[in-house]
């Protein structure tokens, strides 16, 4: 199944893209007011990780009163494991447009920023230059004849750190301040960039838009499994034989994704865990390769979808060594501005250091139990709720790993 | 016994205490001079020596570990080995590091979480025009009973207005009287109690900190300067000849025992106030177990007025959850009065230490205390001080006014419920104005050295004494490590002390040192157990 | 008499409080500080501990969440009482290493010291302007603004306002940028007492002593009982 990863896409001519695609857009532009429900009825789910159903957000910027409303195609991705965006950006900028343009005619936003991060070179330049074909593209003036103001598209490269991925932190980023993330609410769709109302997507998320309009919500929903809609992309690594992009229908198997597509386990090890979407989610294991990718089905299992992030471990490896990297990363990520966060990701990422090294001991694991239920909640993000998540997870599943750990 | 709210309707008379004799006042309430607090030690270099039963216990005991303790342990070496990261060992590793040798600085709890810290009153100069170092070497001895070692005091008064500079110098500050310029102005001058001249020089109410967070940052950035935090020394290593080579350390953080061997190693252990003697509270530091005089005692070192300890006559008696905690000099230094429940002064504020805290435990004795809940102390004024000077609580007794703050109650209101608090060793381990012990390679500096206080400390001399004898003692052992390498270094001393412990009919299984508390719940052997080869 | 801070609480037979420190559930004396509690508890203690009450050495540094509360706060222990349905974990300190090197006596010239404020730590400048070091500072100390005026050269108000700071440094382990603003404090404190504090009956007394005029008769009659 390749929808966002048709080959056909992967061109830099804005020319060659409208070629076989641009129908999304235009099918927008006749029938502005039938997006959001075609949006819905595709059950278009935010794809950054968050799973919050698309047309809600669109619908309530298109509620706020213009002119200058703003949309952010966010496209920050930082997380370990995740390396989707990266790919759409650089490889397929236009699709990336045309569905950012389609959120714009629906919601009536002027304002387009395409927010990269800068780290991907090669997805700024892709991005730049696509956006300045767009710019005199008669379709661009069409699309800004709907919204009734000039639409413009930006390329805002953003800070690079992982916290500037969260919606909040995108529109302090994208007003030109520090990506620090503010407490909600209000929510970007009533208070966004310069106090104007802003859709916060994530580029994989406006993507897949242009095709649903193109297409049909019937046939984006049936790409699906089961009560599952559309298609996801996979970033799929670790221990598999074949790591990398797998775009695959919402609700396939994790068995289908490391074993059928990934190829299997490395070496012919066992499979032993996945660490999902940021890493920030409960551990799946080998209980769960039947669960389907899916955020419902996910969250029913108690963990997560993420960004489709899936980072296979075998029994070859330490999930404490994984955690305390993890962890590390969350630390060194946190923005500062609420203690708990950064000094309690530090002590975490520290006591998790002292047992790698081999030097744990009694009460450590009581110490960390107890940062795991003290930490979450306490931050104006979720950074530290995710970090807590993933700790008490691995954790609760592999015990003795940790107890071997102790001296 | 007068009750709390009582007392506080009661007015109180500011006419000067009645006179009374300072040596009977002493011999009838002073905790050292309880019958039964002393017992003579029956074993080693000061035997027949009288000391506290709990410090004698611990200087009588066993080692903790043996040789085959030891073996297969990693060995760090250095040329200087400084034992406790306190001032006085913090000023000694600065100092031998300077002096070009190498230091390996081991710490029970953080470097600088002792005494040093906490200390809030100030540290003696002589530099007023009407001072001279005569009248503070004469002071000294005078307050220390004519016990002190001359030659010692003259050393460190000597060494006074120097060690100022010194400080100054590693970047300290000190305060100015009011108006006085940073360049050619005069130092702001308190007169401790005890005294004949204002030589206390301080840093607001917490000098202590200000000198620690200075030398902490010093040692932080001097080069030549390893630090081991969480390392307690267990036990010290020794030639063939009896010469100290260096120390057997726990490593806390990995729970197993480590090695450091030295040309010369300088004991800044500090005191004994977690001894809670006669079942005092204290104002010191969670580490004071008296380590390092247990050490030095088991390898030949002298001790001298071990049964000499100061208690602070302003701890606080009110809040039970305070209880011990210090309440600076600077309080009475500044004015501030001491009241009993009748509302009557009953002793010269201002007078040494140990005959105001007697004073105070012959109030509550003869039922003169003031009670609250159950806590039995006297008044310390702090409402009259406040009336007297207004606002000299908020801006010169900042961490007097913190305390109250954390007791629950506005100490411009309402006074302290304040009892003796065991506060200083006085006496300790033996030493020349070098720093020098008894025992060849073996120095000390700091609380836990004696001989410069006598039977009583002066406020002020106690942070004048880590930086005098921190640098004099750094100093001799950075010239001391060029004689000759250290060999054979192991436990050899061991066993002739276990001989004098059988021949003294004294137990081989009560071992020493404590290092933590007993309330703190920490299995030492457990630790110190797990032998690598048997 | 009973000695043990922790039991004598026990002891006086008041009520407990429930709370949990590093995943123990214990019952704290009433009134007690966490540390106190921990100790009472009969839970080993080797570590986050010093000066035990007075709040100077910083040692004890915890985050606790109270009940009801969101938000979890920084805090030293020994100061910090127990309070019904608490939830605490104490925050180690890493093994003492400084990586912001100086030099004082190489200072020689002060008209190069407010240039060492950058070349020492030049993090400083790259405040993100979080206030995460005022949110840690258990001592209510403004951090950040005493970080921005040491950047602006105005180094003697901004080492004031770590005046009282006992470096426990939770606002180094608060800080995203690594600037270390405890011991930025202490380099501002240190290079100002070292290059202008200069009092002038210290300097006189030193004179005199050099010079001989303040020698110490070891046995004159003030020195004798």
């Amino acid at each position: 199944m390749r929808v966002l990863t048709d080959p056909a896409l992967r061109v830099a001519a804005l020319a060659d893209h409208l070629a076989v695609a641009g129908d999304g857009l235009r099918a927008a532009l006749r029938d502005p007011a039938g997006i959001i429900p075609a949006i819905e009825a595709a059950g278009l789910r935010g794809l950054g990780g968050a799973g919050f159903p698309a047309h809600r957000k669109w619908a309530a910027v298109a509620a706020e009163p213009g002119p200058g409303k703003w949309i952010i195609a966010n496209g920050n991705e930082d997380e370990p494991g995740t390396f989707k965006d990266r790919f759409l950006l650089a490889e397929t900028p236009h699709q990336v447009i045309e569905g950012a343009l389609v959120a714009a005619v629906a919601v009536r936003a002027s304002r387009v920023a395409l927010y990269v991060n800068p780290r991907e070179a090669a997805g700024v330049r892709a991005l730049r230059e696509a956006a300045a074909a767009w710019e005199a593209h008669p379709l661009l003036a069409a699309v800004s004849a709907v919204v009734g103001e000039a639409v413009e598209l930006r390329v805002v490269e953003s800070s690079g750190l992982y916290i500037g991925g969260e919606e909040t932190a995108a529109v302090a980023s994208v007003q030109g301040g520090f990506p620090f993330p503010a407490l909600k609410p209000p929510f970007p769709a009533q208070h966004g960039v310069g106090g104007a109302p802003t859709l916060v997507n994530n580029v994989e998320t406006l993507a897949q838009a242009g095709h649903i309009l193109a297409k049909g919500a019937a046939w984006y929903r049936g790409l699906g499994i089961g009560d599952a809609a559309g298609v996801k992309l996979f970033s799929l690594s670790g221990d598999v034989l074949r790591p990398g992009l797998h775009e695959l229908p919402m609700g396939t198997s994790l068995r289908a994704l490391v074993f059928e597509h990934g190829g299997g386990m490395l070496g012919g090890r066992g499979f032993k865990a996945v660490f999902t979407g940021g890493p920030s989610n409960t551990l799946l294991t080998a209980a769960d390769l039947d669960v389907a990718m899916d955020f419902d089905s996910l969250r029913a299992r108690g963990s997560r979808l993420g960004t489709g992030a899936m980072i296979v471990v075998s029994d070859g490896t330490s999930i404490l060594r994984k955690t305390a990297e993890y962890v590390a990363f969350f630390a060194a990520s946190s923005c500062g501005q609420c203690p708990p966060c950064k000094v309690g990701t530090f002590q975490v990422a520290r006591l998790l250091e002292r047992l790698e090294a081999g030097a744990g001991r009694p009460g450590d694991l009581e110490a960390l139990r107890n940062l795991a239920a003290l930490l979450p909640g306490s931050g104006r993000c979720g950074l530290v709720d995710g970090a807590a998540t993933v700790l008490a997870s691995s954790l609760a599943t592999f015990p003795e790993e940790y107890a071997r750990a102790l001296r | 016994m007068i009750g709390w709210e009582q007392a506080l309707a009661t007015p109180r008379d500011a006419a000067p205490p009645p006179a009374f004799d300072k040596e009977s006042l002493l011999r009838g309430f002073h905790p050292d001079h309880a019958p039964g607090a002393m017992v003579p030690l029956r074993v080693g270099v000061s035997a027949g020596q009288p000391c506290p039963a709990a410090l004698a216990d611990l200087l009588q005991a066993n080692a903790l570990v043996e040789d085959v303790d030891i073996a297969g342990r990693a060995m760090r070496e250095a040329e200087v080995l400084v034992v406790g990261g306190g001032g006085a060992g913090c000023v000694a590793a600065l100092t031998a590091a300077r002096a070009g040798a190498r230091v390996l600085m081991l710490t029970k709890l953080r470097m600088g979480d002792g005494n040093t810290v906490m200390a809030e009153g100030g540290i003696q100069a002589a530099v007023g025009a009407e001072d001279s170092l005569q009248r503070h070497y004469e002071d000294t001895l005078r307050a220390g009973h004519f016990r002190a070692d001359r030659a010692l005091v003259a050393a460190m008064v000597q060494d006074g207005p120097e060690a100022i500079r010194w400080l100054i110098q590693q970047g300290m500050g000190f305060d100015l009287a009011e108006g006085e310029d940073r360049i050619g102005g005069h130092l702001r001058r308190k007169k401790p109690g005890g005294a004949t001249a204002a030589r206390l020089l301080s840093f607001r109410d917490y000098t202590g900190l200000e000198l620690m967070r200075v030398i902490r940052e010093a040692v932080l950035l001097t080069p030549g300067i390893t630090v081991l935090e969480r390392h307690p020394a267990v036990e010290l290593l020794t030639d063939p000849h009896g010469r100290c080579a260096g120390a057997v350390a726990l490593d806390l953080e990995r729970r197993e025992i480590l090695l450091a061997r030295a040309g010369a190693v300088v004991l800044a252990t500090g005191g004994a106030g977690r001894l809670h003697l006669s079942g005092f509270p204290t104002s010191n530091h969670y580490g004071a177990t008296a380590d390092g005089l247990v050490l030095a005692y088991r390898l030949g070192a002298r001790l001298r007025e071990v049964e000499s300890f100061q208690y602070h006559p302003t701890g606080i008696a009110w809040p039970p959850h305070l209880a011990g905690t210090l309440i600076s000099e600077a309080a009475r230094a500044a004015g501030g009065k001491l009241f009993n429940g009748l509302g009557d002064r009953f002793v010269d504020e201002l007078a040494p230490r140990d005959v105001v805290a007697a004073a105070i435990l012959r109030e509550i004795a003869e039922g003169r205390a003031v009670a609250r809940e159950g806590c039995a102390g006297v008044l310390l004024d702090t409402p009259g001080l406040e009336a007297a000077q207004p606002g000299i609580l908020a801006k010169r007794l900042v961490t007097l006014s913190h305390l109250a703050h954390r007791a629950g109650f506005d100490p411009a209101r309402e006074p302290f419920l304040i009892r003796p608090t065991l506060h200083y060793q006085n006496g300790g381990i033996a030493i020349d104005a070098e720093g020098r012990t008894a025992v060849p390679g073996l120095f000390c500096a700091g609380e836990a050295s004696g001989g410069l206080h006598g039977l009583n400390r002066l406020m002020g001399n106690a942070l004048l004494e880590l930086v005098a004898f921190g640098r004099r003692a750094g100093a001799a052992a950075a010239e001391a490590v060029r004689e000759d390498r250290p060999r054979g270094v192991g436990l050899t001393h061991l066993a002739e002390w276990e001989r004098g412990l059988v021949a003294a009919g004294l137990p081989l299984d009560r071992r020493a040192p404590m290092v933590f508390p007993a309330y703190g719940n920490v299995d030492l052997a457990a630790m110190l157990r797990k032998r690598v080869a048997a | 008499m009973s000695l043990e801070p922790g039991r004598s609480l026990w002891d006086s037979g008041g009520m407990t409080i429930p709370i949990i420190i590093d995943g123990h559930a214990i019952e704290a004396p009433d009134g007690a500080s966490l540390i106190q509690a921990w100790i009472a508890a009969g839970l080993p203690l080797t570590e986050n501990v010093g000066c035990m009450g007075q709040g100077v050495c910083g040692a004890c540094r915890v985050l606790v969440r109270r009940e009801g509360e969101r938000i979890a706060a920084a805090a030293l222990a020994c100061e910090t009482r127990a309070e019904a349905g608490m939830q605490v974990a104490f925050i180690d300190h890493f093994p003492a290493r400084r990586p912001h090197a100086y030099d004082l006596d190489a200072m020689g010239d002060s008209w190069s010291a407010l240039g060492q404020v950058d070349a020492v730590f030049p993090e400083a400048k790259h405040c993100r302007h979080c206030g995460g070091c005022d949110a840690a500072c258990p001592k209510g100390i403004e951090v950040q603004k005493a970080v921005n005026l040491a950047v602006e050269g105005r180094a003697l108000a901004a080492g004031a306002l770590f005046d009282h700071c006992v470096m426990c440094n939770l606002c180094v382990a608060a800080c995203p940028e690594h600037i270390a603003p405890s011991h930025l404090g202490q380099f501002l404190r240190r290079m100002a007492n070292s290059l202008t504090l200069r009092p002038g009956d210290l300097i006189e007394r030193i004179r005199q002593i050099e010079n001989g005029s303040q020698a110490i008769d070891l046995d004159a009659p003030g020195a004798q009982p």
